[in-house]
């Protein structure tokens, strides 16, 4: 597989490129799902391909064959020469200093995910999936997923770089009917669950059969909940939404290409400038946010990026100044700072984009107990349902799946159909305390999306529980 | 014109061999296709791709499981039938599953252009370097896309059924620091796209968007450009207008089959049949398309299926064709050819006339669901949003935040335009299977707007 991405990279300098690299990757996945105790999805995919990508007369190129052979590889880096000499505008890029890497990296595991049997799976499953068994409880979900990539990445200018990326994760739904409600409990995170570059042990961990029957009984509970009042409020947020808030309002504004506008057409720009860097309030002084490749167990972790940029830990907000920015070595010359580090692809068959590796409100002091103790009167929010955020990343709404009021620093009656919205810097700034390591959770993402043609991308976020100040809360349509 | 020299079906047929005699059904799904995606006036994203994904399910005494791999030789599909038998005797039988469709005809439908199926990289940048040109002072943003995807299902069964389709997408976005506009052409031929008229409308639009004012939260009336009601309505029924969500209380139809949901000016259809359309023939399991009324004059008639959740919905009730790829089917079934039938306004100006005073909405952005069961909906307008005063489009507005009970807002619709257009609802995600909606412009008596945003423009 080196050679044939060298020989890539060759062809593509013949054909003109000044700059080429190449990616062969092949990679395993498979998702078990059950819903009301049956198998409703067993599957196994294995894809695997090149993609070259090259720099002629300073515009890109991309292409991609699914032939691990030499023709495919050939074929490849002709047309994506051909594709950048024919792309319209003046180009002028430049990309951010490299010294030549080599290297590898491997997800560190105890038992790799795919080689467990797909039997095993499903029969933790159908467990899980029983043990959420309750009257009230219409719909019963469990699902695990994992996940092997081998990838290599080589370049003109002789990075070397060699991967072994697992991840795996799972979690269970549980969905309430009655009375006309529809309400949905999830565990350990909504979305089908939380994943981690780790092995099978990460599943088993996550203990879905023994939380199955709280989550179930939480479901039915909130079909005889009230109603989310409206209002202005204090909230305190669980560590799984505030780490949804992170990677909506900071994460994404964040990307330098949408503050450069190349997602401008679809997932949208960004309220931050290059100029804000060191000197924008993003939020209070509790707001600490990292952006962090090296994390272990992180969906964004890695050795080196897509570039061959190799894993940092790097501050984006610090006290609530915005530091640093999530960068391509392309983005990182422009605004004059970095190296890039943030550039990832979904598979071999695109092209790679800024995205966020691991990024993480850094924890405060003390417990939830403590967070709540301060609230005279508020809001309890936990877990995400629904999340929407516009093209700038200021405006945003989200609703949670449960909610509990907070009567005199104490949680009091359970809530349903929960929202909460605000404009970034502003609800940034209402932060008045982060929890302690305590209660600092990590999750992994598996459904970012971004891109023209459209990427997935996996992520990961810590984030503690986490108290603001006058929340607009109960939107009502 | 084909992907490689094998056809499809061919691919499937040997697929179905390395099966050596399992109850078994393939999918085989290829695209070619360029994308030159571009941003302040150059083409900054340029993605070719060429694939083949064969997907198997293999059935062994209802047991069922599948497989797939983009490997295309006889080693790679026995290890193909291996890996699907695996999964299969892995799991417990599917109470469920009927077998694998039976043979069936398949309509002939268009949705193939030779043109282009042949369209080359160059050409492709071509067409974007026309979008840019004709964006005028505004830069450019957005992209042209054009691609070939051949579908082909086969089963031990004797289903055999094959498609070849193109589509063609451009899309622009012309902004500049506080202005932004958006327009979008889709078709199965290239010759039906104009790209330059499309940068065009964008510019126009952008530039009307200047100095754009905030609007106090509150329900107003509004027109919708068929863009907007596209997305509103593709959000909305996706749950909606599925079966598994009439089958797992998450459709707004749940107890309102027969009932009136919508004012009585709306009807949709789903129909992948019509030329208007992306035409398709079957669905990913070689199910015959069917034309499938959703709503008649406001009431709620029927729901698309697959063969899984036709079977849980028992007697009476069969595939219509809807039926997604395996790897996404526990999403139920889905419509991918909503036809909203036309009004009698004669533009969107008309309907602006209608409801006097409101808004106007021109595209939305980052759509969620809130509540499927009352079909509640959250998301931005963007791109071209303005108030309507005495009848006709004035200033240009903020972004807003809706939430929108989507059968509120189509209870008291006062018209809809009789032109309709062909909205993309795909963005590219996976394997290339472009789909998308056929509706008018829309006038509503209530959309909600629950909050401001940002400025149009980057």
């Amino acid at each position: 597989v080196h050679d044939l991405c060298r020989q890539a990279i060759e062809v593509a300098l013949d054909a003109g490129a000044s700059y080429a690299d190449a990616r062969a990757i092949v990679r395993q996945s498979q998702l078990v799902m059950t819903k009301n105790g049956e198998v409703e999805t067993v599957s196994d995919t294995e894809t695997a391909g090149i993609g070259v990508r090259v720099l002629v007369g300073g515009a890109w190129g991309f292409a991609c064959d699914r032939r691990l052979e030499d023709a495919g590889a050939n074929d490849a880096a002709r047309r994506a020469a051909a594709f950048a000499r024919a792309a319209p505008g003046s180009h002028t890029r430049e990309l951010a200093p490299l010294e030549p890497q080599r290297g590898s990296y491997r997800t560190e595991f105890e038992r790799d995910p795919i080689e467990v049997p797909l039997a095993d799976k499903i029969a933790l499953c159908l467990r899980a999936d029983e043990a959420l068994a309750h009257d009230d409880v219409k719909v019963r979900i469990a699902s695990v997923r994992a996940l092997r990539e081998e990838k290599v990445f080589l370049s003109s200018e002789g990075s070397v770089v060699e991967q072994l990326l697992v991840d795996c994760g799972g979690g269970i739904d549980a969905i309430a009917l009655g009375d006309g409600l529809h309400q949905m409990r999830s565990y350990p995170s909504a979305h089908t669950g939380s994943s981690a570059q780790a092995g099978w042990e990460y599943v088993e961990r996550l203990a879905l059969e023994r939380e199955a029957p709280r989550v179930a009984e939480e479901a039915a509970a909130l079909l005889r909940a009230d109603e989310c009042p409206s209002g202005r409020t204090t909230v305190v947020i669980d560590s799984e939404q505030t780490a949804l808030q992170v990677h909506e309002s900071v994460g994404h504004p964040t990307e330098l290409d949408r503050v450069y506008g190349t997602e401008a057409s679809y997932a949208g720009t960004s309220f931050l400038s290059p100029g804000d860097l060191g000197s924008l309030r993003y939020g209070s002084p509790h707001m600490n946010i990292t952006a962090d490749a090296t994390t272990p167990g992180g969906m964004g972790t890695f050795g080196y990026d897509d570039e061959g940029v190799p894993a940092a830990r790097v501050p984006v907000v610090e006290e609530g100044v915005l530091r640093g920015f999530l960068t391509s070595r392309e983005t990182a010359a422009r605004i004059g700072s970095g190296a890039g580090g943030s550039m990832r692809a979904d598979g071999w068959n695109r092209m790679p984009l800024v995205r966020m590796t691991n990024l993480h409100l850094e924890p405060g002091e003390g417990t939830l107990e403590d967070l709540l103790a301060d609230v005279d009167d508020g809001i309890y929010l936990a877990t995400n349902k629904s999340w929407s955020i516009d093209d700038k990343r200021l405006n945003f709404q989200f609703g949670t799946q449960v909610a509990w009021e907070i009567k005199k620093g104490k949680l009091g009656r359970l809530l349903r159909d929960a929202t909460y919205t605000g404009i970034t810097p502003e609800f940034w700034g209402s932060l008045d305390a982060a929890a302690g390591p305590d209660t600092w959770t990590l999750y992994g993402l598996t459904n970012c999306g971004k891109g023209q043609p459209g990427q997935i991308a996996a992520v990961s976020h810590g984030a503690p529980a986490a108290r603001f100040r006058n929340v607009q809360v109960g939107v009502r349509a | 014109v084909s992907v490689t020299a094998t056809r499809a079906l061919d691919l499937a047929g040997e697929v179905l061999e390395a099966c050596r005699g399992e109850d078994a059904q393939v999918v085989v799904h290829r695209e070619r296709s360029g994308l030159a995606r571009f941003a302040g006036s150059e083409v900054h994203q340029p993605t070719l791709i060429e694939n083949t994904v064969v997907q198997l399910r293999v059935a062994r005494d209802g047991r069922v499981g599948g497989a797939s791999t983009n490997r295309v030789s006889k080693d790679a599909f026995e290890a193909l039938a291996r890996r699907a038998t695996d999964a299969a005797d892995s799991s417990p039988a599917d109470p469920h599953f009927q077998g694998f469709a039976p043979p069936a005809a398949v309509p002939e439908v268009d949705g193939y252009d030779g043109r282009t199926a042949e369209l080359a990289a160059e050409e492709q940048a071509a067409h974007a370097a026309a979008a840019i040109e004709a964006t005028g002072s505004f830069d450019a943003y957005g992209f042209f896309t054009s691609g070939l995807t051949e579908l082909a299902v086969a089963s031990t069964t004797g289903q055999a059924a094959e498609q070849s389709m193109t589509d063609v997408v451009a899309v622009v976005l012309a902004a500049g620091d506080d202005a932004s506009g958006w327009a979008e052409q889709t078709a199965w031929a290239v010759g039906d796209v104009d790209t330059a008229t499309v940068a065009r409308e964008a510019a126009e639009k952008a530039a009307a968007t200047h100095g754009a004012v905030e609007l106090e939260p509150a329900a107003y009336p509004a027109v919708l450009e068929p863009y907007a009601f596209a997305e509103l309505l593709g959000s909305f029924g996706s749950r909606a207008f599925g079966g598994l969500g009439l089958l797992e209380g998450s459709s707004y139809f749940c107890d309102r089959l027969g009932e009136r949901v919508f004012d009585p000016k709306v009807s949709i259809v789903d129909d992948s049949l019509v030329p208007r359309g992306l035409p398709k023939a079957f669905d990913f399991e070689g199910v015959p398309k069917q034309r499938v009324q959703l709503v008649e004059e406001g009431v709620a008639r029927g729901v698309v299926w697959d063969r899984r959740t036709a079977a849980r919905a028992g007697v009476g009730t069969a595939s219509t064709g809807h039926g997604l790829p395996s790897e996404f089917a526990r999403f139920g079934p889905m419509p991918l050819a909503p036809f909203v039938a036309p009004g009698d306004a004669d533009s969107v100006d008309e309907l602006a006339e209608r409801i006097g005073d409101g808004i106007y909405v021109t595209r939305l952005h980052y759509l969620n669901t809130v509540n499927p069961r009352e079909g509640i909906v959250t998301g931005m307008t963007r791109d071209g949003t303005f108030r309507i005063r005495g009848g006709k489009r004035a200033e240009p507005l903020v972004n807003l935040r809706f939430t929108v009970s989507v059968p509120e807002f189509l209870a008291d619709v006062p018209g809809l335009t009789t032109e309709r257009k062909l909205v993309n609802l795909t963005a590219f995600y996976g394997d290339r299977y472009v789909f998308g909606a056929v509706v008018p412009a829309v006038a509503s008596a209530r959309f909600n707007v629950t909050g401001i945003g940002s400025r149009p423009g980057l």
